[in-house]
């Protein structure tokens, strides 16, 4: 062996600890990784929070509707490119599409993908903003008016039978999508879930663990989208809206709990011959991510903050809000902890059973931390840009707002 | 009944894309940038470019078929040579010109034999510390044969993890051949000739029946149990882990 390739796996092997096989030594699903079930995360969850308003009825959360539905697609155009930029060659991704796979459950997603973007969230997404896009269209100067006019499919009907077509429309694109929604995210859980090999991933509860992981972060996403949006455009936020979003938040991370617990008590009950290798790793190498960041951080802090929004009745509309925005910002960190936890955690340990490795994150390459935080900022920046375009709440009910709000400031 | 504007003008849309989509891939795109085997033969092609870097311990055996002979009967047999010496193949080509590396300071060895606990117990393992300082470990072990130039003294220079859990159990005082009647050729070749077991309840009755005689040595306050009734029928080590049973106050 020459001395470099010697001093080479010298360094590596300060990493390891106990035995290892040799091909386990390289960490190949690195922090893009993490990203991508992390950022579908967000687009079910901003899509189910959006449904509770047209399946289930819930006029409280009205105000969010449109701004889930474009953060949903903000999030769901970026969610492939942490998938492209982590192909060893990403100008190749075509072959994919060109020879595609039925049997393979990696290549199911482009299938899941596909039918999520055009069949549900861009069809709600047009039938919703039909009406506003042609209203846009006659106000709007050129060339925003041939924008509008487009992204309209020039359609010009907007007599009362037409929207209450757009309505049924939506009614049932919605229907369709939840199941579409737990499709997608229950997807990435499975790709997990499925691999046998493996005892930190391999479990049924995965899909239904990642989708109601997802659900908590889409609905702290739109939290926090809403509250910033309404903060720079000085606007009054909707109490009775934000209760309300945050009241499902709470269920849903007292589900996500209750779920992740009983993943890991049924881990420890069945006490596999996985069960001394995952001990260690989970004190070891994950005691940061999993116990302070996504345990305490994200769930039990955020729980108990928002139990104490919703408990006492001395507190403010300011204080809540204060109270909210805090619990959302730490569940967004859990809720990455958690990615983190599953996809870097579940390469940490050798099939030996017998070993640990240790991943050192690349800072400046393609998968590294750098374009990572670009592919986290860029929804931000696509978002940004439909909300500039797109009216977050109907035309017809922003004049009545506007209205009140200047009647009320008046007073 | 008439088909509503906004959905025809979606049916224009959704058209479109399925024929552009389905022009493009049946009719544009050459059936050969399609097939399976291009891509196939490409990945094909692409590894076989790449460089043979390792000969295969078939073509260490032509030359050097003593230490194969001499490695095939001992510890390392499941090793391959390039796996201590490196990739081979060209001095495979050119045996004169190119020699092979031989891992000969203290750094290679340790990599699989410094103690750890994860490894399996019966498998040799040293402090590198406290072993013999600063000796190059071929200095006592032949690599090809590895045997420790001595007969081991006890026990724990290849039950390191027994002994220590062992260390602080009330059986820490028993020496290991209390219990296992080890042949002394154990210590030289472990596999052919191992230590025996307690078999029987009796055994563990020895020391921890009621009636049991006071043995030299056996600590007058050790447990005693009643073995007609005590756990029906079941061996001792069903319950109890003879090397850390369960302690007392």
């Amino acid at each position: 062996m020459n001395p470099e390739t010697a001093a080479g796996l010298y360094e590596l092997l300060e990493q390891v600890t106990g035995y290892i096989y040799p091909n386990e030594i390289e960490i190949h699903w690195s922090i893009l990784i993490v990203a991508y079930p992390y950022l579908t995360g967000l687009v079910a969850g901003a899509f189910i929070l959006a449904s509770l308003v047209k399946v289930f009825n819930v006029k409280e959360v009205q105000p969010v509707y449109r701004l889930s539905l474009l953060t949903a697609l903000a999030f769901l155009l970026v969610a492939p490119m942490p998938l492209l930029l982590h192909l060893g060659r990403p100008e190749r991704f075509y072959e994919i599409l060109l020879t595609p796979n039925p049997t393979s459950a990696m290549a199911m997603f482009g299938f899941v993908y596909a039918w999520y973007l055009m069949g549900v969230l861009l069809l709600e997404i047009w039938f919703e903003f039909r009406r506003d896009l042609v209203v846009l269209a006659q106000q709007a100067r050129p060339p925003l008016r041939w924008l509008y006019a487009a992204l309209s499919l020039f359609s010009k009907d907007i007599s009362d039978g037409a929207l209450a077509f757009d309505r049924k429309a939506i009614r049932a694109i919605t229907v369709i999508g939840i199941p579409s929604a737990f499709l997608l995210h229950g997807y990435v859980g499975f790709i997990f879930g499925s691999v046998k090999a493996n005892p930190w991933w391999s479990s049924v509860l995965m899909p239904l663990v990642f989708l109601m992981s997802a659900i908590v972060s889409g609905i702290a996403l739109v939290v926090f989208l809403y509250m910033v949006l309404t903060a720079l455009r000085r606007q009054p936020i909707d109490m009775a809206c934000l209760d309300k979003v945050t009241s499902y938040l709470f269920y849903a991370v007292i589900v996500d709990f209750s779920l992740e617990a009983l993943d890991f008590i049924h881990r420890l009950y069945e006490s596999e011959e996985s069960v001394g290798i995952l001990a260690k790793l989970i004190t070891d190498k994950l005691f940061m991510s999993l116990f302070v960041l996504q345990i305490l951080l994200g769930m039990f802090i955020p729980l108990g903050i928002l139990v104490l929004a919703k408990s006492s009745r001395r507190f403010n509309d300011d204080l809540r809000k204060l109270l909210y925005f805090t619990a959302v910002i730490l569940i967004q960190l859990g809720i990455f902890a958690t990615r983190w936890n599953v996809v870097i955690g579940g390469q940490l340990f050798s099939k030996s059973f017998r070993g640990l490795m240790t991943y050192k994150m690349e800072v400046m390459g393609i998968e590294g931390l750098a374009v990572t935080i670009v592919v986290l900022v860029l929804p931000f920046v696509i978002l940004a840009a439909f909300v500039r375009l797109l009216p977050t709440q109907r035309l017809a009910e922003r004049e009545a707002a506007g209205a009140a709000a200047l009647s009320g400031g008046s007073r | 009944m008439k088909i509503p504007e906004q959905v025809q003008r979606l049916a224009i849309v959704v058209g479109v894309l399925l024929a552009v989509v389905l022009i493009g891939r049946f009719v544009l795109l050459p059936s050969r940038l399609v097939a399976r085997e291009l891509h196939q033969t490409a990945t094909i092609e692409r590894e076989v470019v790449k460089p043979v870097r390792y000969a295969g311990s078939t073509a260490c055996a032509d030359c050097h078929d003593d230490v194969v002979v001499k490695k095939a009967k001992g510890y390392h047999k499941g090793l391959a040579c390039e796996g201590c010496h490196g990739p081979a193949v060209k001095h495979a080509e050119d045996p004169g010109a190119v020699k092979p590396a031989a891992p000969r300071d203290r750094k290679f060895c340790p990599v699989c034999h410094a103690y750890d606990p994860a490894r399996p117990t019966g498998f040799p393992q040293i402090n590198v510390t406290a072993h013999n300082p600063l000796k190059p470990c071929i200095t006592c072990h032949n690599a090809h044969d590895p045997v420790p130039p001595r007969t081991p003294r006890d026990c724990a220079a290849c039950h390191g993890q027994i002994e220590r859990t062992k260390a602080v159990s009330s059986h820490a005082l028993l020496a290991c051949t209390t219990c296992h009647a080890t042949p002394e050729q154990h210590k030289r070749s472990p596999r052919r000739a191992t230590p025996s077991k307690p078999e029987t309840r009796e055994f563990c009755g020895g020391c921890h029946a009621a009636d049991a005689p006071l043995k030299t040595g056996a600590i007058k306050d050790a447990p005693k149990v009643d073995l007609g009734t005590h756990g029906r029928s079941y061996p001792c080590w069903q319950c109890h882990y003879p090397h850390l049973p369960e302690g007392r106050s």
